[in-house]
């Protein structure tokens, strides 16, 4: 690992599991934002646009690229509060089970892209304390920036 | 190249998201007739034709609800404590449904449509 540059370790190479692995998370995303939609309503819709944004992000190259690792944190978030938020409020149908099966294989996929090209938990923590790092460099000067570098 | 083509399926899948939700508002017309005794309610645009229902009360009446669109709706029916006195079928449009709903007390009732909780009103129940 300490012998990847930064470079690499922001923006892992995109191997054929990487692709199959990203291919299926966006695609059940797009999958959910779809059922989400069909529902109508104001909420279903927002959720819907919540997951399309999150599916673009999943692909969209440049700095959000270099955040991967925070779109994959909040597709994990965003699902697992659909899912709570159906369990305490949501109607019971089978099209409501279905979407919701969907989003459990989803946090799992994200889960392993994240074991993947994170390196987990720790690696997230790493990330984030780089990312915090960075900003604080940007804001200007702070001892946190400073230990960052 | 790979990430350019998914670019590209995904801004396909938003364009035909959008459409779907434009195109997705159901046919238009007068409700139809109620059942003998009943009561009629038509779920169009997210919301119910009407707020308020009078049923008859202490004997079980049939409700016809006709789902206008393609998004689930129901009809469910709470007593003052918002326990369920009926729950209806859940079903996407456009079709439509009579329930068998079970005698009800007198009084005011809420009713709404379990997906869409903004979708409610008062069932008046009248000996």
């Amino acid at each position: 690992m300490s012998t990847l540059n930064t470079a690499e370790r922001i923006q892992p190479r995109l191997d054929s599991t990487t692709i199959l692995l990203r291919s299926v998370v966006v695609g059940l995303t797009l999958v959910t934002a779809t059922i989400h939609a069909q529902l109508g309503g104001l909420m279903f819709m927002a959720n819907a646009i919540g997951y399309t944004t999150l599916a673009l992000a999943m692909v969209a190259p440049g700095p959000i690229g270099q955040v991967r690792w925070l779109v994959r944190i909040g597709l994990i978030g965003f699902a697992a509060a659909t899912i709570g938020g159906w369990l305490l409020f949501g109607a019971r149908f089978p099209l409501a089970y279905v979407d919701k099966a969907v989003e459990v294989v989803l946090i799992a996929a994200v889960t392993v892209e994240l074991w993947r090209s994170d390196g987990g938990p720790l690696g997230v923590v790493r990330q984030a304390r780089g990312l915090v790092g960075r900003l604080a460099g940007h804001i200007g000067g702070t001892p946190t920036a400073r230990a960052a570098r | 190249m790979t990430q350019s083509i998914v670019r590209r399926a995904i801004l396909l899948f938003a364009s035909s998201l959008l459409i779907a939700c434009t195109a997705a508002t159901g046919a238009g017309g007068s409700p139809p007739p109620a059942p003998s005794g009943g009561a009629v309610i038509t779920a169009q645009g997210i919301a119910f034709d009407r707020q308020q229902l009078e049923v008859p009360a202490d004997r079980p009446f049939q409700l016809l609800f006709e789902n206008r669109e393609g998004a689930p709706h129901n009809v469910t029916i709470f007593d003052e404590a918002g326990q369920p006195l009926f729950v209806g079928e859940i079903f996407g449009g456009p079709g439509s449904r009579t329930y068998d709903v079970p005698a009800i007390p007198a009084g005011a009732h809420q009713f709404r449509c379990d997906v869409h909780p903004e979708m409610a009103g008062t069932v008046t129940a009248k000996s």
